[in-house]
């Protein structure tokens, strides 16, 4: 039954409409707030917000605190996330327009964050006219822009090698590491014959599927064809009709002499870090700058070191992956763009670039011969300076479907779901997407 | 059929004077609640529903482009391997998940001294987060005989039964069942025993001295009267496994190869990865249609068989 004290009288409704109203206010202001934080001033200085990913922490940490002296009025106020997840928050706040001032972004193209991508729709900010880019080596410099501006900084280049056990190859009776492709695999069989897996694969987690091809493919299918990413983008190449079937077909070739551990679809990056650092396992093809992980597992830290991975049958022709790093672009729709730009032509300094370089274990992209570098990378700089590198086949494959396709591929690959033309194939059709 | 037309005459006039008098009010009071619903649940879902029909990309212009998104989801081997994938762990999950359910609630529900810790123990894991379990469990399956799952089986001696649990195309999506067993076998327990405690004890113990067994008194006496938590368990536990998401993209995201993607993982793939936020929001479309639908149905048929007494 409604009695009269429960019916709703004119002033409840005014109260309830007041109520709603003051709710609606307050979530107004807080995006207000957040608003003044992204990029409103404080106390006369400008805040900028900068976003990167989490393994970056290290190089921007003393980088940001340098800035604080140079430009005492502009706060800046990092975050970091790890990559998958990062890539996925700032497209979505690219689309929403509430992008950090400065993000990590990605060289060339190959997926939703690289430069490439984002370039064309507007979304950063040119910065073609800072003089650092003079010093950036020619042949890496179109990675950092699209139709020939500059859209990104980057500090340093990766290479993909092999960090290694000293004490596995020891005990198996090698002494100094494999130069040649007939090498390593008399090498990776001696050490399975003492008994140890000669490659950690961790193909379970997608990333690390790519870098045994990528390791392999310079030599190999870049060897024959030095413009071979330029040609498929031209569609005079593709997968199939190129040198890639050698590089999945050497691939398979470790696999099937079983030089790898058992199941590496089912075994993760992390327990890589753990059978190299562990000595259960000699050897792992991968970014140099991941060595901190394979350290930290190691039981005595010089135990472990790199070595460029010989894939070309003579030592002088062999030729290393190096990517461009990661780096930092500004957003176009930034309050604060001209500030922004500052900074990043302040972190394009060669004393800037080594510092961050150095706290990622890569090579600075500019004054890498005066930069100190560190001892695990000193077997890879010679490759750089005499121009023997191949970028990561990725940054040059025009869309983000290629990369999870290749992934996949190689998963299958190595479940036998698929064979090396299957995979060409698969290759061929994600790239051939829009 | 006569006693309830007469019934009914009865109790009509009371009703409609009430609903006279209570009608108008009770729709007034349920109006902030259904603006704010409108707001912020209808008018989101049929703005973002349209992108289904363009090829967004997440920034810039979207273009209109009809039907297209829908006939790649339906001609796309890995869009349809991702259906097939979906249906197999729901099936798989619903009903493993709800028969270990029923068989811990009625061995919780005895008078056994440790059922409180036990209930408590088996329903633990139902309130940690996928992801952690995730993480967990991907300690469990490495493959290495010497480590995780591997190394209890091999402790067991049950070698045999040792798998490369995650690598492996046809054992990872069962892997990854498993997991979501294990997590929520608890909730349906759980509910499961509520329903068991409401079984009136009388009946059981007529049932008894009329000479039925254990297996007759649960077949024709308590399972008709737990029908209603049956329902529930399969509606939910059905809905779950469609939806299924964390689970498959911390242990496998997809993989080996695209053998364990599901529709969500994909829908996830194609907007945040490919940056196809048109397709991806086709096959979240088909996927809300696929849930509501199945579940109704199910609802439905399920309902149709509950008793009372």
């Amino acid at each position: 039954m409604i009695t009269r004290s429960t019916r709703f009288r004119p002033w409840v409704w005014s109260a309830v409409v007041a109520l709603m109203t003051v709710g609606l206010v307050a979530c107004g202001s807080g995006t207000q707030d957040s608003d003044s934080t992204s990029g409103g001033t404080q106390s006369g200085g400008v805040t900028l917000t900068l976003t990167s990913i989490t393994d970056a922490k290290v190089g921007w940490a003393p980088l940001i605190a340098a800035y604080k002296k140079v430009a005492p009025n502009v706060t800046i106020k990092a975050s970091y996330a790890p990559t998958d997840q990062l890539q996925t928050a700032l497209r979505a706040q690219l689309g929403a327009g509430n992008a950090p001032d400065l993000f990590a972004a990605w060289p060339g193209n190959g997926s939703a964050m690289s430069i490439q991508q984002l370039a064309p729709a507007g979304l950063v900010a040119d910065v073609s006219d800072q003089s650092w880019i003079k010093q950036v080596p020619e042949g890496l410099k179109p990675l950092l822009g699209a139709s020939g501006k500059t859209y990104m900084w980057s500090s340093c280049v990766a290479p993909i090698g092999v960090i290694y056990n000293k004490r596995v190859f020891q005990d198996a009776g090698i002494s100094s590491p494999p130069k040649t492709w007939d090498e390593l695999l008399a090498d990776a069989d001696k050490i399975k014959q003492a008994g140890k897996v000669p490659f950690a694969v961790g193909n379970q987690t997608p990333w690390i599927t790519q870098l045994l091809p990528y390791a392999i493919a310079p030599s190999t299918a870049f060897a024959q064809d030095p413009n071979l990413a330029q040609d498929m983008l031209d569609n005079k190449k593709s997968f199939e009709n190129s040198g890639w079937h050698t590089v999945f077909e050497r691939y398979m070739e470790l696999y099937r002499r079983g030089l790898f551990n058992k199941s590496p679809n089912g075994t993760t990056y992390e327990q890589t870090q753990q059978l190299v650092g562990s000595g259960k396992a000699a050897m792992a093809v991968q970014v140099i700058a991941t060595m901190p992980p394979f350290l930290a597992a190691a039981k005595d830290k010089s135990d472990l070191g790199t070595f460029p991975f010989p894939a070309a049958q003579s030592a002088d022709q062999l030729q290393i992956p190096a990517g461009v790093c990661a780096g930092l672009a500004a957003s176009a729709n930034s309050k604060h763009v001209e500030e922004a730009k500052k900074f990043i032509d302040w972190l394009g300094r060669p004393e800037n670039m080594a510092t961050f370089a150095k706290a990622t274990f890569s090579i600075p992209l500019v004054g890498a011969d005066s930069a100190d570098v560190d001892p695990v990378l000193k077997p890879f700089t010679p490759f750089l300076a005499s121009n023997k590198t191949v970028p990561f086949m990725d940054q040059q494959w025009p869309n983000a479907k290629v990369q999870p396709a290749h992934f996949a591929g190689i998963q299958e690959l190595v479940a036998g779901q698929t064979d090396v033309p299957g995979l060409l194939k698969q290759l061929d059709e994600a790239y051939d997407q829009k | 059929v006569t006693i309830d037309v007469i019934g009914r005459a009865a109790v009509e006039p009371v009703r409609r004077r009430r609903a006279r008098r209570a009608g108008s009010p009770a729709l007034w009071f349920a109006a902030p609640a259904l603006g704010i619903y409108a707001l912020i649940v209808i008018y989101p879902s049929l703005a973002g529903a349209a992108y289904a029909f363009t090829d967004w990309s997440g920034i810039g212009a979207a273009h209109w482009v009809g039907l297209d998104n829908f006939k790649q989801l339906f001609t796309d081997d890995q869009s349809f391997g991702s259906l097939v994938n979906t249906i197999k762990l729901t099936v798989f999950v619903v009903i493993v998940q709800n028969s270990i359910g029923l068989l811990l609630a009625l061995g919780v529900h005895t008078l056994i001294k440790s059922r409180n810790v036990l209930r408590t123990v088996f329903f633990a894991p139902a309130v940690l987060s996928p992801i952690v379990l995730a993480f967990l469990w991907k300690y469990m399956f490495n493959p290495a005989p010497d480590a995780g799952l591997n190394a209890l089986l091999g402790f067991l001696g049950l070698d045999f039964l040792q798998q490369n649990w995650l690598g492996d195309p046809s054992v990872a999506l069962w892997a990854i069942g498993i997991t979501v067993v294990w997590q929520f076998t608890g909730y349906s327990m759980v509910i499961f025993l509520a329903a068991l405690q409401g079984v009136p004890r009388e009946l059981e113990e007529a049932a008894e001295l009329d000479g039925a067994g254990r297996l007759q008194r649960f077949r024709h006496v308590i399972l008709p009267l737990i029908a209603p938590a049956v329902t529930i368990n399969l509606t939910l536990s059905t809905i779950g496994g469609l939806k299924l998401f964390d689970q498959v993209f911390a242990i496998t995201n997809g993989g080996p190869g695209y053998s364990t993607e599901t529709l969500s993982t994909l829908i996830y793939k194609q907007a945040f990865v490919f940056g196809q936020f048109g397709y991806s929001t086709a096959v979240a479309l088909v996927l809300t249609l696929l849930v509501a639908a199945l579940a109704l149905l199910q609802l439905r048929y399920l309902q149709s068989r509950e008793v009372t007494y």
